[in-house]
């Protein structure tokens, strides 16, 4: 077997003393799309920010391997230029820089990072009107400040345009879905369906089985108290939806606290 | 003397002043120019201004009419030996005027001591934008005053930018003595290592009905230290004044200082007053963000820097002259945290 996209072997993770990941492995190869479902709290944003590099979060065991090389030795920047992308949970506004100029800047740093001629003015244009245009995002919008004022829908599309200009080879999804109403949903995984190819892998973050009806996923993996508590097809998902969390994590748990929590 | 000198603004009409001595530029249309002997009029109660008028020699005065669509540029240049140079300029903006002037300090390597004194009186009716930019070379002192008097139903915008000289003060004074006046006074501090920048601003509305913005940022790295002293004076009988003054501070580093002193003197009971400040550090979460698509920290920490400031020039607005000086203004900020 070829070398794994994503490899993570007992990855143990404190924030101030807590232990939030308690040893998480999981593999990704090319081509394939994982999603990992859990409650609120059970640590998964704990573990897209650790794969992004988020200052804070102390790794206490374990490897992350992106391509066999160590992600956790590498800047965030460096993580980005490797391959890496995170679509964050709440994506950051930031007033001040336009949409379009914070683009043509990490497009272009990327590109440079790589020994990448940068894109010219138009056909970088050019290339976000096409992205844009298949995510229905009005192109008005990339003039207003980075996710400043744009709706919860407008932010997470904002975020699958990112990822489809940058074209990463890991693409982390955190909670894509949340906050945005069924055409939203619709449009959002078709934009993230057109960059599923063999040489990426994707880790879809959700809480709901809903958008895996769009993004259909090869594994799905259940996340409890910080580590992943079972494994199985695309029908795991279906399975998590009748019966809630209760019956995978820790019996102590209250059925009615379940899906909806 | 050498070829390349002052600071180039694409398309502006540049009147030199080289070592504070005025020159002429050809005329254009609403717009004369003299050079005067002795210093230009008014009070005098400041120091510094004083002796501005005690030692300059002669002043460039400039008498706008009419609507100047060109930028006017005034580029102060000091170069030479180092010296005292103590230049000074006097702008009358005529009723119903407008126009936009913009003026440049830049110099060679040498300990020069400035001390620049510009009266500007604007006309009944007129808008005038005033842009004032210090790039001297660090090792020089800086010391400047503007002073603005407002007639009637006059809009104004003053916007000061100090990053050159390591140790600099830019008195700002301005009256408003006729009613329906507004206007927008800004300024931005860039303090880096071993520099002392003084903002002092004295805002008087002297009658009813006038209105003021005073929107001042300062940023300051390890051993910088920037101030800003603003005070409004609101007197007895200037009815429904509205007044707002902010300060808002960046540090980029342990051992940067920035400080705000405002004040309010209010002698009248119907108006709209206030003032604000705050201070902070570059936001962790932006910085991760923008770091998390590939910019490196270094570009990251500019583009916030540039963010935070960028408000400052959002006046400017569109078309060809105006970009240009967004340009110059804004290139000010990312090439000050690049240098840092
Ligand atoms: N920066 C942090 N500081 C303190 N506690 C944190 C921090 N981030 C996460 N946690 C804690 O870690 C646990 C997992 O949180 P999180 O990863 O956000 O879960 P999920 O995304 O699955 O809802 C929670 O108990 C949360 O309170
Ligand atoms: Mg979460």
């Amino acid at each position: 077997m070829s070398t794994p996209l994503l490899e993570i072997n007992d990855l143990r993770v404190s924030v101030e003393d807590r232990e939030i990941l308690k040893g998480v492995n999981l593999t990704l190869q090319g081509g394939e799309v994982h999603a990992i479902m859990g409650r609120n709290g059970s640590g998964k944003s704990t573990l897209s920010y650790v794969l992004a590099g988020k200052a804070g979060y102390e790794v206490t065991g374990g490897t992350v391997h992106l391509k066999g090389r160590d992600l956790l030795a590498m800047s965030p920047d460096q993580r980005a230029v490797a391959g890496l992308f995170l679509a964050f949970q709440y994506p950051i506004e930031i007033p001040g820089v336009a949409t379009m100029t914070f683009l043509k800047v990490a497009l272009n740093a990327q590109r440079k990072a790589r020994g990448e001629a940068e894109l010219s003015t138009p056909d970088f244009i050019r290339v976000v009107r096409e992205a844009a245009g298949e995510l229905e995002i009005d192109t008005a919008m990339l003039k207003r400040a980075l996710n400043v004022g744009f709706s919860g829908g407008e932010k997470k599309r904002a975020e699958i345009l990112q990822m489809s200009l940058l074209k990463p080879s890991i693409c982390v999804m955190d909670e894509t879905d949340s906050g945005l109403d069924i055409d939203a949903l619709k449009i959002v995984a078709r934009g993230v369906n057109i960059l599923r190819n063999p040489d990426r892998a994707m880790l879809v973050i959700t809480h709901y089985q809903r958008l895996l009806n769009h993004i259909v996923p090869d594994k799905v993996h259940v996340f409890a108290d910080g580590r992943i508590v079972k494994s199985g097809g695309k029908e795991l998902a279906l399975e998590l939806e009748k019966q809630g969390y209760a019956g995978f994590d820790e019996p102590a748990l209250d059925s009615a606290t379940g899906l909806a929590s | 003397m050498p070829a390349e000198w002052g600071i180039k603004i694409a398309g502006a009409h540049r009147f030199a002043m080289k070592n504070g001595t005025p020159a002429l530029a050809a005329p254009v249309a609403g717009l004369t120019a003299h050079i005067r002997k002795g210093p230009v009029g008014g009070a005098n109660e400041d120091a510094v201004l004083a002796l501005n008028h005690a030692l300059v020699r002669s002043h460039l005065g400039l008498e706008i009419s009419g609507q100047t669509d060109r930028i006017i540029q005034i580029d102060h240049w000091r170069g030479g030996p180092a010296a005292h140079v103590t230049s000074a300029v006097q702008i009358e903006v005529a009723a119903g005027a407008s126009a936009t002037v913009v003026e440049t300090f830049s110099g060679s390597a040498a300990a020069h001591l400035g001390n620049h004194a510009t009266r500007i009186k604007v006309g009944d009716g007129a808008s005038f934008t005033h842009i004032v930019l210090d790039k001297s070379d660090h090792i020089s002192r800086h010391l400047a005053s503007f002073d603005y008097e407002i007639g009637a139903d006059v809009r104004l915008r003053s916007l000061v930018i100090n990053d050159g000289a390591a140790l600099s003060r830019t008195y700002i004074s301005a009256n408003f003595g006729g009613s329906g006046s507004h206007g927008d006074f800004g300024g931005l501090n860039l303090a880096g290592e071993g520099t002392h920048l003084d903002i002092p601003l004295d805002i008087v509305h002297a009658v009813a009905g006038t209105t003021s913005t005073e929107l001042f940022k300062q940023v300051a790295n390890r051993g910088g230290k920037a101030i800003f002293q603003g005070r409004i004076i609101v007197a007895r009988g200037a009815q429904k004044t509205d007044a707002k003054m902010m300060m808002a501070g960046l540090m980029l580093a342990e051992g940067a200082q920035i400080l705000a002193k405002p004040e309010l003197e209010i002698y009248a009971d119907d108006v709209v007053c206030g003032h604000g400040a705050t201070c902070g550090d570059l936001d962790d979460e932006q910085l991760f963000y923008l770091m998390s698509r590939g910019i490196d920290p270094a570009d990251a920490r500019a583009m916030l820097v540039r963010a935070f400031v960028e408000e400052l020039f959002d006046f400017l607005g569109e078309g060809d002259l105006y970009d240009v000086l967004h340009d110059v203004m804004s290139g000010v900020a990312s090439d000050w945290v690049a240098g840092q």
